[in-house]
């Protein structure tokens, strides 16, 4: 009976004794791996996500464009296989309006007040859309109001604003900068509305280091143009180049509040977002631009570089 | 006057179409982009001796590299506007020392100056190097890091 026991039980017994050991093997194992992949993780997972924009030729938003219809050039290398591409629809808004209050936008001030007011009372706000008002002169940005701005409160204390003194535009382009980078946030879309005749006098930062904070921002500037029409100045080519290089635009001030809004809610329609792994690179900073590869009346517009991730200005790309 | 604008259509048209039908044009892909200095529509001898010459655009010129199976060819536009759709696959021919690439669809073809070429293997080769070293910086970077 013992013999028969032992005969019947033994067997079973190695059997669990050998499937516990394997058990026990892949756990160390599966631990070990885990160990592992979360280093790989921390050193080398990135990825660079880039809202951008399609117009035809006749700068209308072009309908429907297809993951193949474009390739990315990221520090000069061609990248067409992308981890994403999707509508930017859903995405709210975090803006920062910037009003310049110094002497040398003292004739359009008025009409530069009643454009900021109109556009903050009369836009159609998301209710998750955040917006902020900052002024500046003299010798630096004042914030007018920060995040909750669309109340009846703050059209009056913007109303109550004053003009003059000198112009402090990269200061307070750097500072709004910084606001937008301390509160980012993933699919909140930082815009900067900046009224302004692009002339700067009195800046501690200079244009390089202001675009610079822009570029760290990931936001987009739409420069509200306060020069008269047809003039050519360093101010308009200052706020053409800061517009340009944030993926933004520039606008005339004789487009009115509805014009400006329209402006930034059709690109806000006809944005798109394309996700990539972080090309590798010996450079912090990376160039892009977007081609078509087919249709070459097709024009892309984006911002045109980040920074990569792990390098001093790690807040700029995922 | 009705007849001419079928004739200069066609006159556009034929080498492209001519090019296509006969099937000369080679495939490749461009890798690479940039926006870098023209170069004149004049080179060589007449340019280094011949003197002053038209002036330069101010603007860059598109700067690409493009592979095919056997040759890397680095081709420059002539204007800042001379670009090349960066599909997966282009066709290509060697047109007088130039490289003529077909644009929309063989509607017509796009003329870029060849800066360089060189035999695909030991670009290849380079490439290789390139990212080794690239791996090598960036592991010690994460090393510096990590520590």
């Amino acid at each position: 009976m013992r013999n028969w026991l032992s005969h019947q039980f033994l067997p079973l017994f190695l059997l669990t004794a050998l499937f516990a050991g394997h058990l026990i093997h892949a756990q160390i194992t599966q631990g070990g791996s885990e160990d592992s992949s979360a280093s790989t993780y921390r050193s080398s997972a990135s990825e660079v996500r880039l809202v951008f924009f399609v117009t035809d030729e006749h700068s209308y938003p072009a309908e429907p464009v297809q993951q193949d219809d474009f390739a990315v050039v990221d520090n000069e290398k061609v990248i067409r296989d992308f981890r994403s591409f999707t509508h930017a629809d859903l995405i709210s808004l975090d803006v920062i309006v910037l009003i310049d209050s110094s002497e040398s936008v003292l004739p359009h001030f008025k009409e530069e007040i009643a454009d900021v007011q109109q556009l903050i009372s009369q836009s159609p706000w998301n209710p998750e859309d955040k917006l902020s008002v900052l002024s500046f002169s003299g010798m630096g940005a004042q914030i007018v109001c920060s995040g909750d701005c669309r109340s009846s409160l703050i059209a009056h204390r913007i109303a109550s604003l004053s003009a003059g003194g000198a112009t402090p535009l990269f200061d307070a382009l750097a500072v709004t900068a910084r606001i937008l980078i301390e509160r980012k946030q993933p699919d909140v879309w930082p815009v900067i509305i900046l009224f302004s005749d692009g002339d700067d006098t009195i800046s501690k930062a200079s244009f390089h280091e202001a675009l610079q904070k822009i570029r760290a921002s990931e936001a987009e500037v739409y420069a509200i143009d306060l020069n008269p029409p047809g003039q050519a100045s360093n101010g308009i080519a200052t706020l053409q180049r800061i517009s340009d290089d944030s993926g933004g635009r520039r606008l005339g001030i004789g487009e009115g509040a509805v014009g400006i809004f329209n402006g930034v809610i059709s690109d806000l329609h006809s944005a798109r977002v394309v996700t990539y792994a972080l090309p590798e690179s010996g450079s912090t900073f990376h160039s892009v631009r977007i081609f078509p590869t087919r249709n070459l009346t097709l024009q892309f517009r984006c911002r045109r570089g980040y920074y990569r991730s792990g390098s001093s200005h790690s807040e700029d790309s995922q | 006057m009705s007849h001419r604008f079928p004739l200069i259509f066609l006159f556009c048209t034929f080498p492209a179409l001519l090019a296509g039908q006969i099937g000369i044009y080679q495939h490749g892909t461009v890798v690479r982009m940039h926006m870098g200095e023209c170069i004149g529509s004049g080179h060589g001898f007449m340019v280094a001796f011949g003197g002053p010459s038209t002036p330069m655009s101010a603007e860059p010129c598109p700067e690409y590299t493009l592979v095919s199976d056997q040759v890397v060819f680095v081709i420059v536009g002539r204007m800042s506007n001379s670009l090349i759709p960066l599909a997966q696959t282009i066709d290509f021919r060697l047109h007088k020392n130039e490289v003529a690439v077909r644009v929309d669809d063989a509607k017509h073809e796009a003329k870029f100056a060849i800066k360089e070429m060189m035999v695909r293997s030991d670009w290849d080769r380079v490439q290789r190097h390139i990212a080794e070293k690239m791996k090598d910086s960036e592991d010690h970077e994460s090393e510096v890091r990590l520590r």
